[in-house]
């Protein structure tokens, strides 16, 4: 009986743990991964969204593409990965224990990568603990990996992106969302993925938290308030919906317990209990890292490079790489993590107001707290002109480090320039011939086509639609605005399926043409009605 | 080293709210009030708070109310989060049987 040794010990088979394993393997090391659930990938195969960046953060494919091509590579490189595998221990002198079976093991590694990732936070109201109240990481996990519907009727309680992300999906997988809300007085995350819900005519409630979850059994129904300047409850400002699930998209906390236990030295910040480490992932420990959320919560693309990062230390670390190639590789990752650090949503703007965008713009208002921009507001962005010709409108409006569009467009339309969260401009002497490759290269589908009269008095719109059934050409519907109140009759001319648009349908509708700037949303007759 | 009296002194005796019985820690049934009352009877850390009312000593292991406790406590204590000293992180990490736990000899298995 004795204690297996290996050159590196990864603690979790997430983005930031497979990456940094097949980083160090690439360069010989023979790493082992352990993970506790029985899939590897981390989150990786919930996100069913496309991913934002550039073409090396792998911008415009779906997280789950992302995990598969993550596993493939982990084969190539012999990167070894043991599945409910939970590790129980972690000691200062870099053991390991890890209940495996019905057993424990103890393994001993030259190194250790800690990236055990995020754990969804919880809020407590009334009724909390009644089931249907549960966590937006779990309404995705039943989704996307089950195929189970969490519910038909669900508020969601928290406008970040996770909050906006699975309200989104939770609305394709055919359940209603009723509505979301947020204590915070603006919305946190991506202008983009609000719109979306928005659209789909979601309501959004901020500076509104949940009262009470209602039920004796199960949530029968949910009420909601607004909170005033000191977060308690304004008197009178109740609102009861009736619903079968309450989502919790309330932020995550980094599950770093296995780094304090093997005596690294710890930060308690904001952003939860983390440890304190380099730009590499290098612990005060010599010989632990830590990489991705556990080291502080990001996004899966930040936790790749992490991963990268401390994959390539580790490798020089143990003897595998020379100083000048870790350095060199390491120059190009930082500037890749720089990149996905630029912008409004930055590390460093958090909690902060933004009022202009780096272009000087004034920012939506009504983006921040509805969900949408105004038909008044839309008209001063860059990627938004007025033309007769078939053109792209780009209703991106926020900094946010991510330009497919640019690419996609291979008759130069549309520019966003070497800063890479500069808001995508319209290059009017170049042609747009209705291509729609734009369209569907946003990850935030916030681009459509718009052409005028295509026959008299009535132009079309060409929008982004992930819903399924698919409408059908001839089909008369009704047009929503971006609010996702219904603004005209519509009739579907076209949808367009094509597989370099990855599941992100076109459909194109024809509106009088005073309704091309108004119309971004398609719901069937049945479903909609009038105000 | 907090001074233990003239901290208590400072916030001030127990006053019970409405919402006191909200429950925390669903692993070990501890409410809101219990765990504003005991910071009233001197326990200040996590540590000491989950030896004393079991909370997030549960299947979850603190996982769901970890951070709850915290900002309850720190508001009696009228500080911010990081003034509550949090937990030592011991193994196991997660919950494991006493069977399978009183079967390792310090070995891998073959």
């Amino acid at each position: 009986m004795d204690i297996r040794r290996y050159d590196m010990i990864v603690i979790g088979a997430g983005p930031a743990g497979l990456s940094a394993a097949i980083e160090a393997a690439k360069h010989g090391v023979k790493p082992i991964v352990f993970d506790e659930n029985a899939r590897p990938g981390g989150q990786l195969f919930k996100q069913i969204h496309k991913f934002f960046g550039s073409k090396e953060h792998k911008a415009k494919i779906r997280g789950f593409k992302i995990g598969e091509e993550l596993l493939a590579e982990a084969e190539k490189f012999g990167v070894e990965v043991v599945l409910n595998a939970t590790v129980v221990g972690l000691y200062p002198d870099k053991e390991v224990t890890v209940k495996i079976g019905e057993e424990i093991q103890h393994f001993k590694g030259d190194s250790i990568l800690v990236a055990t990732g995020a754990s969804e936070n919880m809020v407590n109201f009334k009724g909390w603990t009644l089931p249907g109240v549960i966590g937006a990481g779990a309404a995705q996990t039943m989704m996307n990996l089950h195929h189970i519907l969490p519910g038909k009727k669900v508020l969601m309680l928290g406008s970040g992106n996770v909050g906006l992300v699975v309200s989104f999906q939770l609305m394709q997988a055919g359940c209603e969302v009723v509505a979301l809300c947020d204590a915070a007085p603006r919305i946190g995350g991506y202008g983009v993925h609000a719109a979306k819900v928005a659209r789909c005519g979601v309501p959004f409630y901020l500076s509104h938290t949940i009262i009470e979850a209602e039920g004796d059994e199960y949530v029968t129904g949910v009420t909601i308030g607004e909170v005033g300047p000191d977060w308690k409850i304004i008197p009178g400002t109740e609102k009861h919906f009736d619903v079968d699930t309450i989502c919790l998209a309330v932020g995550l906390s980094p599950m770093s317990q296995l780094l304090d236990q093997a005596g690294c030295q710890m930060k308690d910040t904001r952003g939860g209990f983390v440890p304190a480490c380099d730009a590499e992932g290098q612990t005060s420990v010599p010989g632990i890292y830590a990489a991705g959320d556990v080291s502080g919560i990001e996004e899966a693309s930040s936790a790749m490079i992490e991963g990268r990062i401390s994959g390539i230390t580790i490798a020089e670390y143990l003897g595998f790489a020379e100083k000048e190639e870790k350095e060199s590789r390491i120059s190009e990752l930082e500037a890749q993590l720089d990149t996905l650090r630029q912008g409004m949503f930055a590390p460093a703007n958090r909690g902060k107001k933004i009022e202009k965008t780096e272009e000087g713009i004034a920012i939506s208002e009504n983006l921040l707290v509805k969900g949408f921009v105004s038909d008044e507001e839309i008209g001063r962005f860059p990627g938004v002109t007025k033309q007769r010709k078939i053109h792209p409108v780009m209703e991106c409006t926020q900094n946010i480090p991510c330009n497919p569009c640019q690419d996609a467009c291979k008759r130069g339309c549309i520019s966003i320039g070497s800063n890479i969260t500069s808001l995508p401009v319209v290059d009017k002497e170049h042609e747009c011939i209705g291509c729609g490759l734009c369209v569907a290269s946003c990850s935030g589908q916030a681009i459509f086509l718009v052409e005028e009269d295509v026959e008299p008095g009535y132009g079309e719109v060409t929008m982004p639609y992930e819903f399924m059934p698919l409408p059908v050409v001839g089909e008369k519907g009704i047009a929503c605005g971006r609010d996702g109140k219904a603004v005209c009759d519509c009739e579907v001319t076209k949808v367009r399926t094509s597989p370099a648009f990855d599941h992100t349908n076109l459909l194109t509708i024809k509106v009088p043409n005073d309704m091309l700037m108004k119309a971004r949303f398609y719901r069937a007759k049945k479903e909609a009605a009038y105000d | 080293m907090i001074d233990i009296r003239q901290k208590l002194e400072e916030i001030g005796a127990f006053e019970p709210h409405a919402d006191d019985g909200l429950l925390v820690c669903r692993c070990e049934e501890v409410t809101k009030g219990e765990i504003r009352k005991a910071v009233h009877e001197g326990i200040f850390t996590i540590e000491e708070m989950r030896r004393y009312l079991r909370n997030g000593m549960g299947l979850c292991q603190g996982q769901t109310c970890g951070r709850l406790v915290k900002s309850i406590m720190a508001a009696e204590l009228k500080e911010t989060p990081d003034y509550v000293e949090p937990a030592s992180a011991r193994a196991p990490m997660r919950p494991i049987e006493m069977e399978i736990l009183g079967k390792d000899q310090g070995g891998a298995y073959e």
